[in-house]
C-alpha cells in the first residue's frame, strides 16, 4: 500500500503536464513582465533597459493612473465590505427558511454565472440617460441624472453605479460560499445552543460567525482579487469614460497595453496590478485569525 | 432538531424574511425579463412604450443578430475553446490533484502552495508577456492561443476544489483497492474519480462558466471575426453610438442562453457539490 503511494514514477506522471503548463503559462510570464516594465518597449521595437523610468512616469506623471488606482481602490473596498455582508446575510436567512430555500438560492446565483460583458451592455441599457431606469423615472415625473457620464464628486456617479451592479451580480457568489459553509456546521451544535435559551442573534454571534470565518478568508481574498482586476462591466457599461474617470487599472492597462501599444508602460500597471493582489491576499489570511474547531 | 420543527406557526419575523427575499428576487429577476422583452419589440416601441409588451413578436431581431452579428460563428467557436478546456484542464487538474491529496511525497504541500498562487494572480498580470510570447509562435488569432492559457488558468481552482474532495475520501478504501491488486492508475481512474462525480461537476461547471464567459483574454488575442467567442462578439454592440437596442439584447439573450440552460441542469449540483466538502477554506 504504501509502496505504491510512494511510486515516484506515477506521481511525476500526475503532477507534470499540469505543473509545466502552469509553469510555462503562467510563471515565466510573470517574470518576463517584471523585466518588461524595467523597458522601454513597443510593438514595434525590441524591449530596451531603462530602469524605473516606468514606475516614475506611473507615479508623478500620469492622471489616468491615479484615478485608475481611486477607482480600483474604492471598487475593491465596496464591494469587500458591501457583498460580504450582505452575502453572509442572505446566507443566514437562507438556512433558517423552511420553504423555497433552493429557489431563492438559484435565483440570487444567476447573475454570477452569466457573462459580465453581456449583462453590462444591459446595465449600460438602463442606466442609458433616455432607456431604462430613467424611463421608469420618468413616469413618475422625476428626471434621472446621467448615470453614466456624471463627472463630478470625489467617486464618480458612474463608477457607484458599476459597483452597485457588480454587487448584484456577484453577491450570489459569496451567498453560496457562505452556504456551502454553514451547511458543513454540524446540527448538534444548532440544538446544543437552542436547549440552552441562546436566541437566534446569540446562536449568530456565537456560533455561525465563528465557523464561517475560515470560509470569510477565502470569499474576502477571491472577491478583493476579483474586483481590483474588474474589467468587463466596467468596459462594457462606460469603457472608462467620459474622459478616463471611470478607468480601473485593468481598462488602463487594456487601453495603454494594446491600444497604444506601449507594452514596457502597461507591464509596469500589471505588476502594480499584481503586487496589489498578492498584498491584498497576505493582508487577508493574516488579519483574519482562524480558530480551529474539532467538528 | 425535532424540537425544532415543532413549532409549525410561522412567526411574523419569518414573514417579514420572506417579504425581503421576494422582493431581491424582483429585484435579481426584473432587469432579465425587461431585456427579454425589449429583445422582442421594435426600437419605436422601446422609445414611446418602455412597460408594454410588443404587439408583435419581433423575431427577426434574432435572426439578424444570429446572422448578422457572426453569433453563430462566435457561439462553435466558444462551445469548441471551453469544450477542449473544460475536458484537459478537468483531466490535468484532478490527475495533479490526487497526486497531492493522496499520494505520499515530500513536496507535495509545496506545489499546492505553488497552484494556489496561481488564484492570487489576475490573468491581466500575464497578458503582455503571453501575447508577445505567442504572436512570435504564430499562435494568436488562433483558438489554441486561447485555450492554452484557459486551461492553465482553470487548474489553481479545479485543484484547489478537487483536493478538498481527495482529501475527503476515506483512505481504507484506497487500501481495499490495493489489497485487491489496483495499481495506482487504477485507483485513481476506478475509484477515486467515479467516486469524486460531485466535485468534478462543480469544477467543472465553475470552468466552464469562467471561460465562457472571459472577455479581456480573448478580445487581446483574437481579432479575427471568425475566429471570436460570444462575449468578444457582443462588444460590437459596445460605445455611445449604439442605439439598435432590440437587436444588441436578442445578440445578449442568445449568448447567455446556453449558460442559463447549464445552470438549470446543475444548479443544485453547485451546492451540494461546495457542502460535500469541496471548499474546506
Amino acid at each position: 500500500m504504501d509502496k505504491i503511494l510512494r511510486d515516484k514514477k506515477a506521481i511525476i506522471i500526475f503532477i507534470a503536464p499540469a505543473f509545466i503548463m502552469f509553469t510555462l503559462i503562467l510563471f515565466v510570464p510573470i517574470i518576463q513582465v517584471f523585466y518588461y516594465s524595467l523597458c522601454d518597449y513597443n510593438a514595434l521595437t525590441k524591449p530596451e533597459f531603462i530602469g524605473l523610468e516606468n514606475y516614475i512616469d506611473l507615479f508623478t506623471d500620469d492622471e489616468t493612473m491615479r484615478i485608475a488606482l481611486k477607482n480600483s481602490l474604492f471598487f475593491m473596498i465596496f464591494s469587500a465590505v458591501s457583498q460580504q455582508t450582505i452575502g453572509l446575510i442572505l446566507a443566514v436567512l437562507l438556512t433558517n427558511i423552511k420553504r423555497g430555500r433552493n429557489f431563492f438560492k438559484n435565483v440570487y446565483y444567476l447573475p454570477a454565472v452569466l457573462s459580465s460583458a453581456a449583462l453590462g451592455l444591459l446595465w449600460a441599457f438602463m442606466f442609458n440617460p433616455r432607456m431604462g431606469i430613467n424611463q421608469m423615472l420618468a413616469y413618475f415625473g422625476i428626471e434621472g441624472p446621467m448615470w453614466l457620464s456624471e463627472t463630478s464628486g470625489f467617486i464618480v456617479l458612474p463608477m457607484w453605479v458599476i459597483a452597485f451592479v457588480a454587487l448584484w451580480q456577484y453577491v450570489g457568489q459569496t451567498m453560496m460560499l457562505y452556504i456551502a459553509q454553514i451547511s458543513g456546521i454540524s446540527k448538534e451544535l444548532y440544538e446544543a445552543s437552542y436547549i440552552d435559551g441562546a436566541t437566534k442573534v446569540q446562536t449568530f454571534r456565537y456560533l455561525t460567525l465563528p465557523l464561517v470565518k475560515p470560509m470569510m478568508v477565502t470569499s474576502l481574498s477571491l472577491n478583493c482579487i476579483g474586483s481590483l482586476k474588474f474589467f468587463d462591466l466596467v468596459y462594457n457599461m462606460t469603457q472608462g469614460g467620459p474622459n478616463h474617470r471611470t478607468d480601473v487599472l485593468a481598462t488602463h492597462l487594456y487601453t495603454q497595453g494594446f491600444q497604444y501599444f506601449k507594452y514596457g508602460y502597461a507591464s509596469a500597471i500589471s505588476v502594480v496590478l499584481l503586487i496589489m493582489c498578492l498584498i491584498v491576499s497576505f493582508i487577508v489570511n493574516k488579519c483574519i485569525k482562524v480558530e480551529t474547531y474539532e467538528s | 432538531m425535532e424540537t425544532l420543527k415543532k413549532k409549525k406557526t410561522i412567526s411574523p419575523i419569518q414573514v417579514l424574511i420572506y417579504i425581503v427575499l421576494s422582493v431581491l428576487v424582483v429585484l435579481f429577476v426584473f432587469p432579465l425579463v425587461w431585456m427579454v422583452n425589449v429583445s422582442l419589440k421594435t426600437n419605436a416601441e422601446v422609445f414611446a412604450s418602455p412597460f408594454g409588451l410588443p404587439s408583435v413578436l419581433q423575431l427577426g431581431n434574432y435572426i439578424y443578430a444570429w446572422t448578422k452579428g457572426y453569433l453563430g460563428r462566435a457561439m462553435l467557436n466558444s462551445v469548441i475553446v471551453c469544450g477542449i478546456t473544460l475536458i484537459i484542464s478537468m483531466f490535468l487538474g484532478s490527475m495533479a490533484s490526487f497526486a497531492i491529496a493522496r499520494m505520499r511525497w515530500k513536496l507535495s504541500s509545496l506545489v499546492m502552495t505553488y497552484f494556489m498562487i496561481g488564484m492570487m494572480i489576475p490573468v491581466h498580470c500575464v497578458l503582455i508577456p503571453l501575447f508577445v510570447r505567442f504572436s512570435k509562435m504564430g499562435m494568436t488569432n488562433s483558438l489554441i492561443g486561447l485555450i492554452l492559457p484557459y486551461i492553465t488558468f482553470s487548474l489553481p481552482m479545479t485543484i484547489f476544489l478537487m483536493v478538498g474532495f481527495f482529501k475527503g475520501m476515506p483512505k481504507e478504501l484506497f487500501e481495499a483497492a490495493c489489497i485487491d491488486g489496483c495499481n495506482i492508475y487504477e485507483c485513481f481512474f476506478k475509484i477515486a474519480l467515479p467516486l469524486s462525480k460531485t466535485g468534478v461537476c462543480v469544477a467543472g461547471l465553475m470552468t466552464f462558466v469562467g471561460n465562457w464567459n472571459e472577455l479581456l483574454l480573448a478580445m487581446v488575442f483574437i481579432s479575427d471575426t471568425s475566429k471570436k467567442t460570444l462575449p468578444v462578439t457582443l462588444t460590437y454592440f459596445v460605445g455611445p453610438y449604439a442605439t439598435n437596442y432590440v437587436q444588441m439584447f436578442a445578440a445578449v439573450v442568445i449568448a447567455i442562453a446556453p449558460t442559463i440552460l447549464v445552470y438549470c441542469l446543475f444548479s443544485n449540483q453547485i451546492v451540494d457539490g461546495l457542502t460535500a466538502g469541496a471548499v474546506k477554506g
